[in-house]
């Protein structure tokens, strides 16, 4: 049972950087590339590897804009990556849960 | 893999959380205000000659007091345009954990400003004291916001350190100019500092805050 449990973590959240991103962007929409950045101290190679992988897996939809002439992105969780995130937060839960048991 | 490994991640993704949702709270304009007030009471204080005593000690917690006020009123005015509460529990814990350093801060103020007859030379040492307390309560609440906000404190802990020396150094040589220093010390940081921060917010963020 707990095996079973362990094994459907998401492996793509379940990775520190990416769920640091998953995090940020699940409490605060439309957070810029300059802005998770500043929050989690990543540097723009290994922020940009992260979110590739994410986007690939459908979780994140990123918004490109022009202000003042000048490039801006900025990301959201997209309703797959929404549930993705969540289901992954249960199961942690879960998995605190037999410990009180 | 434990069920207290499980429980460590859920604390590190609630305070991730939390501290995006802080992140955008007036920090610029509100460390920009408070800059310019900081500098504006330490030239106020440097003309009206306010020497060392109980007046320089009420003078800068009425100053505080301002600051503080002004501040929370950007912020709950954000919050208000963000729809979001202003007394959350992000910023409840962000508080909690600036509450005991500045408590203390606020004690020695209030002593010293109750304290009437206590040397002159003891007034030297409490700008020192209070950057030290405002740096230590800083740094605690780096732990819930963004990271710069940590080296804002440790600025300041550095800032009153070099200060509390100094002072020691002229105490033991004899004194200084009891109607400038205290009042340059108190803008120059204080107010210094908070400005210089602001403007470096105001400059990163000003992309993001325009976008949204």
């Amino acid at each position: 049972m707990k095996t079973e449990t362990f094994s459907q973590l998401d492996k793509v959240i379940h990775e520190k950087g990416r769920m640091a991103i998953m995090s940020c962007i699940s409490s605060h929409p439309d957070l810029s590339f300059r802005e998770l950045k500043d929050l989690l101290q990543m540097t723009d190679g290994n922020l940009s590897m992260h979110i590739r992988t994410l986007q690939q897996a459908g979780y994140l939809a990123v918004s490109k804009t022009f202000l003042e002439n000048r490039p801006h992105t900025s990301y959201r969780l997209t309703q797959q990556g929404k549930q993705a995130f969540k289901n992954y937060i249960e199961l942690l839960a879960k998995i605190v849960s037999w410990n009180q048991a | 893999m434990t069920s207290e490994w499980a429980a460590q991640r859920l604390e590190e993704i609630q305070t991730l959380m939390e501290r995006s949702t802080l992140y955008r709270r007036a920090l610029a304009p509100t460390s920009t205000l408070t800059g310019c007030l900081g500098m504006a009471a330490g030239w106020l204080g440097w003309s009206l000659q306010i020497e060392y005593g109980p007046q320089f000690c009420l003078f800068w917690m009425l100053t505080s007091l301002v600051c503080l006020t002004l501040s929370s009123l950007m912020i709950r005015k954000q919050a208000l345009v963000d729809r979001e509460p202003f007394w959350s529990p992000p910023t409840r814990r962000v508080a909690t954990a600036m509450a005991p350093a500045l408590v203390c801060g606020a004690a020695l103020g209030f002593l010293a400003t109750m304290r009437g007859d206590l040397p002159e030379s003891f007034y030297w040492g409490i700008p020192p004291l209070w950057m030290l307390f405002y740096g230590c309560a800083l740094f605690s609440a780096g732990f819930f916001m963004p990271r710069g906000i940590k080296l804002f404190g440790a600025a300041f802990v550095l800032t009153g350190l070099v200060s509390l020396a100094t002072a020691f150094q002229q105490a033991h040589e004899g004194g200084i100019d009891p109607r400038s220093q205290g009042h340059i010390v108190m803008g120059s940081t204080f107010g210094f500092l908070h400005f210089a921060y602001g403007i470096y917010l105001f400059l990163t963020e000003k992309d993001s805050l325009q976008a949204r």
